[in-house]
Formats: C-alpha cells, sequence, structure tokens
C-alpha cells in the first residue's frame, strides 16, 4: 500500500522487506479523495455468482416441474446436482477468502444484524434439507438405502412438500444475500441501493433458469414458448433494474466516480459491453425470439444460457470494482 | 450513563502528526496500519495556497455499519459506547471495512513472520516492529479503541477520564495544540461538553452515512 505522506518510523531495514504486512485496502488513508474498494473481487464475484446460480437452479427445476426430466446422476435429479455443486463450491470460495479461513464457523454468529451470518445459515439449511429432501432417491449399486425415509423427494407426499418449501425458502435468501451484504451499508453510494439486491436477484434467475434450458436442450426436452417468453421477462426485468440503478442519483458524490468508471472510465467495454449488450439485451431479445420461434429455442437457450452466465459473472465483478468510497470530508471549497 | 467522544477542533490542529505516531506506539498497530491518520490536503493556488488537516480515527459511531455488518460478532459496542474489535474473534470477512465510510479498519494480511529476506544486510525487523508484527492475530481486522485500555485504567483508579493523561487516549494527551477534546458526551459538565457548548454543536463526517458518530469536529470547513 502507498501512502502518500505517511511518516515512517525507522528501523533496521524497510518496512516493505518483511514478509507479511497489514494494510487498509479500502482507503488511501492519508489522502482526502475518493477511494476504490480493493478488497471483494474476482473470487467474490465467482462466490456471488455461484451462490445465486445454485439457489436459482433448484428453484427453477422444482417450479417447473422438470426435476424427473433432466437427468440423474447415482438417482438424484441433476438438476438438484448442479445446485448443490454450486453452492458447495461458492461456499468453499467464500471460506477460503476468509483471511482466517479456519474460524469460519464463527460466521453464523451474528444473525441479528449480518447478512453474511444470515447467508452462511441459508446456505446451511439449504444443503441440509435439499438434501434430506432427495436423500431417499439416492441410488448405490442398484439399492437406494435411503428409501425407507420416508418421504417422496419430489415432495409429493406431506413431509417431501414441506422440506421442498423449506428448501425453496433458503433457496431465495441463497440467491438474494450476496446483494443485500452491499446495499446495506450506505458507505458505498454505488452499493447502496435496493437496486443492486434486485439485479443480483434477477440476474440469478435468469442465469438459473437458462442452465434449465440448457439441460433441456441437453437431455431432447421440449423447451416451451412459455420457458423462453419467462427467461425475455426475467432479463427485461433485469435490463430495467440496470437502467433505473445507472440513471437515478447520480450527482451523489462516490456514485459519480462509480458510473464516470462503468460508463466512461476503465470498465466501460466490460460493463456496455459485456454486461449490458450481450449479457443482458441480446439474451432478451434471442428469449423473445425463441418464444416466438419454436424450431429455434434449443440453439437460443444454449446461446442464452452462455451470454447470461458470463453476464452475471461481470455484472457481479464490475458491481464490486467500482465501490467507491466518496472522502470522508468534502471542504467547502471543493463542493 | 457514560458515553465517551470526542473533538476534534480542526482550527487547532497543526498537522505534525504526533497523533498518528502516539496512536501507533500505544496500541502497537501492524505494519502500515494507521488508527488515527491525519488526512491532508491543500486548497487554494500560489500565492494564496493552504496545507489542510483533518485529524481521523474511529468515529466509534453509535449506529456503527461494523457492527452490524461483521458475521461473527467480533466487533461490538460497549455500554459506554466505545467499538472495540475482538482479532480472536474476527474471522477476516472484511464486511466491517466495506460497512464503515471513513476507512477506519485494517486488516492485516498474511500469516509469515516479521523477518528480513536472505541476504539481506540487516537480518530482521526492529524490535518495536516485530513486536506490533507478533502481537496481532494474522488475517484479522484491527481498529482505533479510544485506547480503552487507559480508560478502564482510569476508571478502575478513580482517575478523571479526558483530563488525566493516564486516563486518556494517546492522541488526545500527545497533541501539542490541544485539538482534540475527550470525555463524556452524556455529562454536562465534562471537558467535551462545555467545549461543545462554547464552540457549537460540532460536525461529523460523512453525515450522509448516518451512523451517528460520537467524534465531532469543530471548524470543520
Amino acid at each position: 500500500m502507498s501512502n502518500t505522506g505517511t511518516p515512517h518510523a525507522g528501523g533496521e531495514m524497510p518496512l516493505s522487506s518483511l514478509s507479511s504486512h497489514s494494510q487498509n485496502p479500502f482507503m488511501d488513508q492519508f489522502n482526502l479523495e475518493a477511494r476504490t474498494q480493493r478488497v471483494w473481487d474476482l473470487n467474490h464475484a465467482v462466490w456471488f455468482t455461484l451462490m445465486g446460480l445454485g439457489g436459482g437452479v433448484f428453484l427453477a427445476g422444482r417450479i417447473l416441474n422438470l426435476t424427473e426430466d433432466l437427468g440423474h446422476w447415482l438417482g438424484i435429479p441433476m438438476v438438484d446436482i448442479v445446485s448443490f455443486v454450486a453452492i458447495a463450491i461458492g461456499g468453499l470460495i467464500l471460506v477460503a477468502d476468509l483471511g482466517r479461513p479456519l474460524q469460519f464457523w464463527r460466521a453464523f454468529a451474528n444473525i441479528r444484524t449480518s447478512w453474511i451470518s444470515w447467508g452462511a445459515w441459508s446456505d446451511l439449511v439449504f444443503l441440509t434439507v435439499a438434501g434430506l429432501l432427495v436423500l431417499p432417491a439416492l441410488s448405490l449399486g442398484g439399492s437406494r438405502p435411503f428409501s425407507g425415509l420416508g418421504w417422496e423427494p419430489d415432495g409429493s407426499d406431506a413431509t417431501g412438500l414441506a422440506l421442498e418449501i423449506l428448501a425453496g425458502a433458503a433457496a431465495v435468501i441463497v440467491m438474494t444475500y450476496a446483494g443485500a451484504v452491499l446495499a446495506r451499508p450506505r458507505s458505498i453510494p454505488y452499493w447502496s441501493s435496493p437496486a443492486v439486491p434486485i439485479q443480483f436477484l434477477l440476474s440469478s434467475a435468469a442465469m438459473s433458469l437458462a442452465t434449465v434450458l440448457l439441460l433441456e436442450a441437453i437431455n431432447d426436452v421440449p423447451i416451451s414458448g412459455g420457458q423462453m417468453a419467462l427467461l425475455g421477462i426475467l432479463t427485461a426485468g433485469l435490463l430495467t433494474a440496470m437502467a433505473v440503478h445507472l440513471s437515478t442519483h447520480r450527482d451523489v458524490p462516490g456514485k459519480q466516480q462509480s458510473l464516470d468508471s462503468l460508463l466512461r472510465g476503465p470498465h466501460r467495454a466490460v460493463f456496455v459491453g459485456l454486461v449490458l449488450v450481450l449479457g443482458t439485451l441480446m439474451p432478451t431479445l434471442l428469449a423473445f425470439i425463441g418464444a416466438a420461434v419454436p424450431g429455434a429455442r434449443t440453439a437460443l437457450s444454449v446461446i442464452s444460457f452462455a451470454l447470461l452466465v458470463q453476464g452475471g459473472l461481470l455484472l457481479r465483478l464490475t458491481t464490486l470494482r467500482v465501490g467507491i468510497f466518496p472522502p470522508v470530508h468534502i471542504p467547502s471549497t471543493r463542493r | 450513563m457514560t458515553r465517551w467522544g470526542m473533538v476534534i477542533d480542526i482550527g487547532r490542529c497543526v498537522g505534525c502528526q504526533a497523533c498518528t505516531v502516539a496512536c501507533k506506539t500505544e496500541n502497537q498497530s501492524p505494519l502500515d496500519a494507521w488508527y488515527a491518520p491525519v488526512i491532508e490536503w491543500e486548497s487554494g493556488v500560489f500565492p494564496d495556497a493552504t496545507l489542510n488537516y483533518l485529524p481521523t480515527l474511529c468515529n466509534h459511531c453509535e449506529d456503527a455499519p461494523c457492527v452490524t455488518a461483521c458475521p461473527s460478532g467480533a466487533i461490538t459496542r460497549r455500554d459506554d459506547g466505545i467499538v472495540i474489535a475482538d482479532e480472536d474473534i474476527c474471522i477476516g470477512s472484511r464486511a466491517c471495512m466495506a460497512a464503515c465510510p471513513y476507512g477506519a479498519i485494517n486488516f492485516f494480511e498474511d500469516s509469515g513472520t516479521a523477518s528480513a529476506p536472505a541476504g539481506s544486510a540487516t537480518p530482521q525487523a526492529s524490535v518495536p516492529e516485530r513486536y506490533a508484527h507478533e502481537q496481532h492475530v494474522h488475517g484479522a481486522i484491527s481498529k482505533c479503541t479510544y485506547c480503552a485500555h487507559r480508560i478502564d485504567y482510569g476508571v478502575e483508579h478513580g482517575l478523571e477520564v479526558g483530563v488525566h493523561p493516564l486516563a486518556t487516549p494517546a492522541c488526545v494527551v500527545t497533541c501539542p495544540a490541544e485539538c482534540r477534546i475527550f470525555g463524556d458526551l452524556d455529562d454536562p459538565e465534562s471537558n467535551v461538553s462545555r467545549y461543545l457548548t462554547e464552540n457549537g454543536p460540532g460536525e461529523v463526517l460523512r453525515p450522509d452515512a448516518r451512523t451517528n458518530p460520537k467524534t465531532k469536529y469543530v471548524n470543520l470547513q
């Protein structure tokens, strides 16, 4: 870290030659400037994306009643496997990124106010309850050792339905909390908006539906016009949320710099090109075209999946990278 | 009810950074971590240019977003209003750093040891550097505590907090211009309350963040 004007204590060696150091990556502490946060980056973007995708795929498979049609592995519906794997990998990335990974269990402590705690609990509840739900379907060497558990993995009986609803509720929180983590504090004006969790939720829903459509394409399951239209509505909603977020409170210190960075600065090509146009606008058009043209649905769903997943990841990454703290004080001479 | 707070009179600050160094010495903060930096900026144009100073530290907010964001409960607010961080409980999520509008929280990265690279003419870091390096938890955050250990000592020994040097934050004791004043905001007779009565209610940094800080500024331009 470079601190202009930082007083450096004398010593037997330069401070920089120590093999570890502390830092305040969020803010160069001795300057009165807007500062870009530099701690949360690609790892968090991947974590956010996988959580959104994992929770959403489970919900999409269940809501569209497609779990049995999209293939199985060890008797477990493939759509649920994708969901579990995405959330498990996302959770591992989160743990690995902690300063003290072996203390990860403490993340469950502050459920009263911390969105990260709520997220940790929702991940745990989802993996536990959804895992229990599908456990009777587990097939090992031709036998189903847990078939006597007493509920239907597809939620067609009361116990199965209760587990499905509980897992679905946890999945909704899993999809939502990453955006809420960013939006709750008012420290970074670009993040401090309901538009951020709404964008993340809509992006997760669109990515998840596109993943289910991809599995349908792989398994030769016909894709309906209604599914394509739903995808179009979700991506159009995402586009609207992004437009609202980009066009409101533009003059607020901090957000102004974030918007400059996104729309005119170093992130312009990625955000405008890969997130807005290719990652959101294009899938919206393709989805509505697919809704109207049955013969093109398989190809369009595959293309939409690729565009939406890259767009979703880069949406989260650019959102993190333009997280800018305004100066702690704006002198009257600069107002 | 005691509610410790600080008033910083910008009009008195001479930019000597004595508070910055006193804090570092007192708290042995990790290398490159500064709990009480004095921000500097230039204004005006030669020959009317001015160097301005803004002493900062943790604002010990009533509505501290770091407390709310911390998933492990490592950051808490004491009954006397001081916001403290327990490095042993911290998991290094850095959610507090994103939540703090003041950049007042530092992250102690890596888990190496304070030793010079092979072949170095000076084989090891200085004693204070090594001590600071070893006494903090690696991968955890640390922050200003208003020198809670000094305040607790003063309360325990019947010293007047904010007046007696042993019962007052190191940055306040060290300031040659007496621009930092510390005391009980809830006591109308305390030095901070009287200073605010005489010099106006004071302002806070980043009022848009709505954190209700207990560090207040007078003569903030």
